[in-house]
């Protein structure tokens, strides 16, 4: 399962907790959601240039395991905007289970 | 590389500049020795880990779609760099362009005064368009919001041009008029795609105009 539009917001609330590389984010995601949220790795970048671009998020090079890793980092502007979806996600929620109701 | 993963990636980076899809072979080729290493601590061996590796990363042409609306393409980079060198042309003639603008104007004025004005009117729309391309660079437009205010001064310009030149016969040049504006239209379709790609920060002088 896969809401579009999700993804920015899942990658700002994984950075948040800590600076990380793509491959990381991905996996990240898939067991913080138990695999309920499986989207597709190729598409992970694309995102996280958009939120590059935005000035959102930064990146830096850096190592793990003695290997070189494109490493992301939220910003300020990321920290405000990810505040801005989390409420925004929490109305939305309320909204669809007050028309769908309770599982 | 395997056979696989250069297949996906050259899928990927289709038509993209040759600076974006280094960058998205570097940081794919880096997922995929993650992925690869995972996919072999699960017990996958060699082609099947391959394979479970590529497949992570889900249809090239999607990916490649999403890139493109992100990264730079190469009819992109191609405008940015001709419009830096024409950019730099307008700039080291400033001094002398500037002059025919003005010289337009002035020859507009004596032929209205003349009783030429059909004449004074495709010359006074074609005096506004070197005055915007000639004069703008040299005012101190560059910033995002100064050069907003440039780009919708320039669209009502480039909408007034047609209409000065042609009136009452615009129907009759309407082919003209569609032939001249299409590259234009291109052009300024690329310049936003640009903007948006682009951190203001690395906005290259003509992207404000």
């Amino acid at each position: 399962m896969n809401f579009k539009g999700t993804l920015p917001t899942l990658i700002l609330e994984g950075l948040e907790r800590e600076p990380s590389h793509g491959y990381r984010i991905a996996q990240d995601i898939k067991q913080r959601s138990a695999g309920i949220l499986d989207f597709k790795e190729g598409t992970l970048y694309p995102a996280l240039h958009k939120l590059e671009n935005d000035g959102l998020v930064e990146s830096y090079d850096g190592m793990e395991k003695g290997r070189p890793r494109r490493y992301y980092r939220i910003t300020q502007s990321g920290h405000a905007a990810l505040a801005k979806d989390r409420v925004e996600w929490r109305e939305l929620s309320r909204a669809v289970t007050m028309i769908l109701g309770e599982a | 590389m395997t056979p696989e993963l250069d297949r996906w990636m050259k899928l990927a980076t289709r038509h993209l500049s040759r600076s974006s899809a280094d960058q998205v072979r570097t940081e794919i080729a880096q997922h995929y020795e993650s992925a690869l290493e995972a996919a072999m601590e699960r017990g996958a061996r060699g082609d099947d880990a391959d394979l479970a590796a590529v497949a992570s990363l889900g249809d090239a042409r999607v990916a490649n779609r999403q890139y493109r609306k992100v990264l730079l393409t190469s009819a992109e980079a191609r405008l940015l760099r001709e419009g830096q060198r024409e950019a730099r042309t307008v700039c080291s003639y400033r001094l002398v362009l500037r002059w025919i603008p003005l010289a337009g104007l002035i020859a507009v004025t004596v032929l209205f005064l003349t009783g030429r004005a059909d004449f004074a009117r495709t010359l006074l729309a074609a005096s506004l368009a070197f005055g915007l391309m000639f004069v703008a660079p040299a005012l101190p437009i560059y910033t995002q919001s100064r050069s907003r205010i440039v780009r919708i001064v320039k669209w009502v310009l480039l909408a007034a041009m047609p209409l000065l030149a042609f009136w009452p016969d615009i129907r009759q040049f309407s082919w003209l008029l569609i032939a001249c504006l299409w590259p234009i239209a291109w052009v300024e379709w690329t310049r936003v795609s640009l903007r948006r790609k682009l951190p203001v920060a690395q906005w290259p002088k003509h992207l404000y105009l």
